[in-house]
């Protein structure tokens, strides 16, 4: 039989909660896959665990230094000035670039790694992958996920673009409605998981493919809102999160069995999260407390962090990215080389004393860029990245001028909590995996004779 | 061993000269733009310096200066039967891309003067300077792309391209015929700075800014771009990630990904 792996993305589904829930029985099919030869494993997110990153991870198995995505947003290099980073500004192979034998002019350690190893060039279906918006041309069908404005740019080749439009496919479910139209917001929620899946189907019967990729955003989706339900069985929403969740294990069951019938035992069948999810205890402001704390100076004019006045030593992007304002760097940099590794320690110091109103630590652990990115990519890197204890939902906003803070989100992204259902005979080593390592597997099962 | 821009130079005169010889009633739709003067180029070289057929510009009247200028200088210095096909009769009643949505204009001032000349002329096929490359959309082309009354193109029933073999051609208006369509963007520079062809001054940079793809004014923007020589853009394509039609609508964009992030708590 033809070589097949299947992966299926679940956008911010915890290893915990599916813990939790096969024990509840709430995930027979899951439950029976694990007891056909796959094991459940709590994985690493990318730093920082946001959804842009961690998938821009996975599918180019390269750390942020490499691949070069840091968030949704960045900024321009030499400026305050924000910008987009869209799949263009991913500067490593996708999987399927690398088995499609495509995208030849970018390369990265994983793609030089298989250099040679990999023969016949193999057709990919890589279907709402978040970050991979505009779809380029590649060998197979793709239509990228969040963020996608016009489904046309976002799907290849234009046949996949005609039948996504005539289904009235959409990309993404109005996340605005989740504010005060709750009920609204989870009817469309379930009508975009259904689109989603005859779109899943209709691709996996009609494409011709070696690898398939298909991610699901709504998990991601209804954890930002309802994450308070997903165990509080008084919860007026518990019963829709559960049920959701009950459709989404019958979902993995199907696509589970059509794989098993297409490409047999030897077929390669993975499930995979971006992150994890957790209960928001308070939103933290990290921009209102560095400039509490003298780091930051801004100015009323300006947009976003173009309101960086002079003196300004330190600021945050999302999550919690934390550039050191060097001279050199930036227009209004203010900070000398030599000055760096005790701004650094400074903050380090300031952040980690943080304490919310009941004496809670918000940050859990610290990373130095310079050490855990390294690549091409490596310099456009925040200088410090903080991680937070779980509840403590970090921001990077700049309108906030109180430390903490709720909105109307019950649910946070987890680092620690990702998950990845790998078949037994893929070794972990006793290592715990990071999502990054999953690209890897991939390509050895399609080296393997 | 043959090298690539004179391998793809053979496909395309094989291609023009394929098609005059098929078609009874052949012409080349001439934008003025780098493509289509680069397929006029190749027809020249196909026919020994003579185009035999004529050249269609659609003048919307919309067009910049150096189109106008470029068009009647290349017309009279390579002796081409030109024929301006133009709506006059919307023009001078104001039609235009600020009365009307761009697909309305377009429609109006493009494709209905086409459809007149095609019937006025009895025209049969026309040549046009696609490119596979250049959208999305164009990956289903065929060199010889049939097109129905309404101009509609029907991607999922097109003959087999089969050289000799088309179906029949009752139901077809007109054919299309694109032997360009396997150059990419960056080919098509190679092929002008190898055969020094002109192309209007346009494209090249002009205080900081250049035209990627030229047509009517009010719908085309220029790009940061020092690029002010045929071998200085063949170079700046080099390091470009960027789409050809790309940037054109990114403030509109990032106001909507600005919103999207906005609803999931980013920014």
């Amino acid at each position: 039989m033809k070589k097949k792996c299947l992966v299926a993305g679940l956008d911010g589904v915890p290893y915990t909660l599916l813990k939790k829930y096969i024990e509840k029985g709430i995930l027979p099919n899951l439950a029976s896959i694990l007891n056909n030869g796959f094991a459940l494993s709590q994985m690493d997110a990318s730093l920082p665990d946001v959804s842009s990153t961690s998938w821009a991870s996975f599918i180019t198995g390269a750390n942020p230094g490499e691949h070069g995505i840091y968030g949704f947003m960045d900024l321009k290099p030499g400026s305050y000035q924000i910008y987009f980073p869209d799949y263009s500004s991913i500067k490593a192979p996708a999987l399927w670039e690398i088995l499609g034998k495509t995208g030849d002019d970018k390369k990265s350690s994983l793609s030089q790694a298989y250099n040679g190893k990999l023969h016949k060039p193999r057709r990919s279906v890589v279907l709402n992958v978040p970050q991979t918006n505009p779809a380029v041309p590649m060998n197979g069908v793709l239509a990228a996920g969040f963020v996608a404005l016009d489904l046309k740019k976002a799907v290849y080749p234009d046949s996949a673009f005609q039948y996504l439009s005539s289904m009235e496919y959409s990309i993404d479910v109005d996340s605005d409605l989740a504010k005060d139209q709750k009920e609204i917001f989870l009817k469309e929620l379930l009508g975009s998981f259904d689109k989603r899946k005859r779109a899943f189907r209709h691709f996996f019967q009609n494409e011709d493919w070696d690898l398939f990729i298909a991610a699901i955003t709504e998990t991601d989706r209804l954890h930002h809102f309802f994450y308070d339900a997903a165990l509080d069985e008084s919860h007026p929403f518990h019963e829709i999160f559960v049920d959701f969740y009950r459709d989404l294990d019958r979902f993995l069951g199907e696509l589970y069995k059509a794989f098993l019938e297409k490409a047999g035992k030897d077929g390669l069948f993975m499930a995979i999260s971006d992150h994890g999810f957790t209960k928001i205890k308070s939103e933290v402001y990290v921009n209102a407390f560095l400039q509490k704390e003298g780091f930051l100076r801004l100015r009323r004019e300006g947009r976003f962090f173009e309101r960086i006045d002079e003196g300004t030593r330190a600021f945050a992007l999302d999550p919690c990215r934390i550039h050191i304002n060097m001279e050199g760097k930036f227009p209004k940099g203010s900070v000398a080389a030599a000055k760096r590794d005790s701004v650094m320690e400074e903050i380090t110091g300031a952040l980690f004393a943080l304490r919310d109103e009941s004496g809670q630590k918000v940050m859990s652990s610290v990373f130095r860029g310079d050490e855990i990115y390294n690549g091409g990519e490596k310099d456009r890197g925040p200088d410090l990245l903080f991680l937070p204890n779980d509840g403590f939902d970090l921001k990077g906003i700049l309108k906030e001028e109180k430390i903490f803070g709720k909105r109307h989100f019950t649910g946070m992204h987890t680092r620690h909590d990702a998950h990845c259902v790998l078949p037994d005979s893929v070794p972990l080593n006793g290592k715990k995996p990071r999502i990054e390592d999953m690209a890897k597997v991939i390509l050895d099962y399609f080296v393997s004779a | 061993m043959m090298d690539h821009l004179t391998s793809l130079e053979n496909r395309s005169i094989f291609i023009i000269r394929e098609a005059y010889f098929k078609f009874k009633n052949i012409a080349l739709l001439w934008s003025i733009g780098k493509d289509s003067t680069t397929l006029l180029w190749l027809c020249k070289k196909a026919f020994f310096g003579t185009v035999p057929f004529p050249v269609i510009h659609i003048d919307t009247g919309y067009k910049f200066p150096e189109i106008y200028k470029f068009r009647d200088e290349y017309a009279r210095k390579w002796g081409l039967d030109l024929i301006v096909a133009s709506n006059l009769e919307k023009i001078g009643q104001g039609a235009g891309p600020e009365k009307s949505a761009k697909f309305e204009c377009c429609n109006l001032l493009k494709t209905a003067p086409l459809k007149e000349i095609i019937a006025a002329r009895g025209i049969d096929s026309l040549l046009v300077g696609i490119r596979r490359d250049e959208h999305g959309i164009r990956a289903k082309e065929r060199y010889f792309s049939p097109r129905d009354d309404t101009f509609r193109w029907n991607y999922r029933d097109q003959p087999a391209e089969l050289w000799d073999q088309y179906k029949s051609m009752e139901e077809e208006n007109h054919f299309r015929i694109h032997p360009l369509l396997h150059m990419t963007e960056k080919d098509i520079w190679a092929y002008i700075q190898r055969e020094d062809i002109p192309v209007c001054e346009l494209y090249f940079s002009r205080s900081g800014k250049r035209y990627r793809s030229i047509g009517c004014a009010p719908c085309c923007g220029p790009e940061d771009s020092q690029a002010s020589s045929v071998g200085e853009i063949i170079e700046e394509l080099e390091g470009s990630r960027t789409s050809e039609r790309a940037g054109r609508s990114q403030d509109k964009e990032d106001v909507y990904t600005m919103q999207k992030l906005r609803a999931l708590g980013y920014m």
